[in-house]
């Protein structure tokens, strides 16, 4: 599961009013390089909730984001904001661990790199 | 501009200390040897049924629903119904819309977890007006593939973002094995943040759930997960088949029986003697004539044994008394011997009479569950959502199609 995915994610668990961000437990990462794509960058910067991206990140192990967002002209110019940004949405991945509930702390397992959102009867 | 590829990895640059610490390697992730082959490697035991939270007993609630969403027919001690109301709660009526009825566990869960590694096999070739919708959409797009399967329209754009998620782990596996972006979930409830995609697709799936408001619930989901002014493309299976004769090789199901089922209660319990899953009709394991280059079993055809009595009145709209009132069915896949593990998903299987072995053809015998819909069925549940317009309509290969664009 990359950070881009965890960015997007939240527990819809019956009763939950805010279910984002999940808590990311790591048991193992796993770094994959992909090719950059300046352009994909720049359109999706808009819609990355960045506390929550900046803050899984370094959960992930990864210590050079930026705890404040950037301004958007930086995504112009900065090709060193630019690498730091792409290996942290694309080429981090949660291999091992869990993602957990912030309301109700219910773990949804992330087993080779897949998280299993599925609810159990009770939850929906 | 081309969105990374996947599959290409160069060797990790020298690392320092700290990075490798927090670094954890495995050689079976480097490249070239990242994508390994999921098909005839995987086994699936009773217990991962049970792993992934598929219960195998049978509940024991008594609820039963009668015709529409606004009624709960209740079977009191004394036998006699007796109708009440549903509350008028959101959060009342949307615990029974994302419970999975026993009839989808069985025979669309079960069965796709079963069948995933053969039925991926079959399904390679792009069907030109869902490839032409992706494509036509701006870099940079984050797509949602709700019921991906085995992840065949994930990447289709390589200049934009895709997440696919599907019901069924074995599928996922062989979505995340080819280096795409994919978990597990339910499509009748999307684990995504409210309007953060830019288009999201439904390729092949509501007509496996069995309810009107769960197709309705899976629609307006995949509304809600797109943001304003995103668009939504929706497939499914017509009655109205280009190719008619292959009504004759599906199972139709009564309604009576869909009912029954349609509760949490197992039909085990009340197998009707009237209903048999023996009459297996033919080889097609789809009848989606769409995806003509699909390969096929070429196995010999069995004489249709239809179980079907008197075909009842729909909840839908269509109350004609011919034929094409009958909207829910078995559709058959046939596994074959050498695809099936001998001791896993389809030992199981038989021995809980969930499939059949045909020994004429080779092969297990899978039932899914189909409601297939009519001309305007797609339309008319969409025409209450106040949030979302119809902006494309088509019949397309024996599919009814949509696409929707979000507008609040």
């Amino acid at each position: 599961m990359r950070l881009l995915t965890h960015n997007m994610l939240s527990s819809n668990i019956k009763g939950v009013t805010n279910g984002f961000p999940l808590r990311i437990e790591v048991e193992k990462v796993v770094e994959k390089e992909v090719e950059i794509n300046h352009d994909f960058l720049r359109n999706i910067f808009p819609k990355i909730d960045w506390k929550a991206f900046s803050d899984a990140s370094r959960i992930m192990g990864y210590v050079e984001l930026p705890e404040e967002a950037p301004e958007p002209s930086v995504l112009e110019s900065d090709l060193e904001f630019l690498r730091k940004f792409h290996h942290a949405l694309l080429e981090l991945h949660l291999e091992e661990g869990a993602l957990v509930c912030p309301e109700t702390g219910r773990k949804f397992p992330v087993n080779k790199g897949i998280p299993n959102m599925l609810l159990h009867e009770d939850e929906v | 501009m081309k969105f990374p590829s996947l599959s290409s990895f160069s060797s990790p640059s020298p690392m320092d200390h700290a990075q490798c610490l927090r670094l954890m390697v495995f050689n079976s992730l480097r490249a070239g040897r990242y994508i390994h082959r999921f098909w005839g490697t995987s086994t699936l035991s009773l217990d991962s049924f049970c792993a992934f939270g598929y219960p195998v007993i049978c509940s024991r609630m008594k609820e039963i629903k009668v015709k529409d969403a606004s009624t709960w027919c209740t079977l009191v001690p004394d036998g006699e119904p007796h109708i009440q109301s549903v509350c008028e709660d959101h959060k009342c009526s949307s615990v029974s819309v994302k419970s999975t009825p026993e009839i989808e566990k069985k025979y669309v869960h079960r069965v796709y977890d079963a069948i995933a590694p053969h039925f991926s096999s079959t399904r390679f070739a792009k069907w030109p007006k869902v490839a032409a919708f992706l494509e036509s959409l701006p870099t940079g797009s984050l797509v949602l593939d709700a019921g991906c399967g085995n992840g065949k329209y994930l990447g289709l754009n390589s200049s934009c973002y895709f997440i696919g998620c599907d019901i069924s782990p074995p599928l996922i596996k062989i979505c995340v094995d080819k280096g795409h972006e994919a978990l597990v979930a339910d499509a009748v409830n999307l684990p995504y943040r409210t309007n953060f995609g830019d288009a999201a697709i439904s390729i092949a799936v509501l007509h496996h759930l069995s309810t009107e408001n769960r197709r309705k619930k899976a629609i307006e989901e995949l509304v809600r997960v797109v943001r304003k002014g995103g668009l939504v493309l929706i497939t499914v299976w017509a009655v109205e088949q280009e190719d008619k004769s292959l009504l004759t090789k599906w199972t139709p199901l009564t309604e009576k029986h869909v009912e029954e089922w349609r509760g949490p209660r197992s039909p085990c319990v009340r197998c009707p003697s009237s209903f048999s899953l023996e009459s297996i009709p033919e080889t097609e394991e789809n009848g989606l004539s769409g995806h003509m280059k699909d390969s096929r079993e070429s196995l010999m055809e069995d004489m249709q044994q239809s179980a079907c009595l008197n075909p009842q009145n729909k909840d839908d709209s269509l109350v004609s008394k011919d034929g094409r009132s009958q909207q829910e069915y078995f559709v058959p896949w046939h596994l074959p011997y050498h695809r099936a593990e001998v001791s896993g998903a389809s030992a199981v299987a038989l021995a809980t009479g969930l499939a059949k072995k045909d020994d004429k053809k080779g092969a297990v015998v899978y039932n899914r569950y189909y409601h297939v819909f009519g001309e305007g069925e797609l339309e008319r549940l969409v025409s209450g959502m106040d949030n979302a317009v119809i902006v494309d309509k088509f019949y397309d290969k024996s599919n009814w199609c949509v696409v929707l664009e979000k507008t609040l």
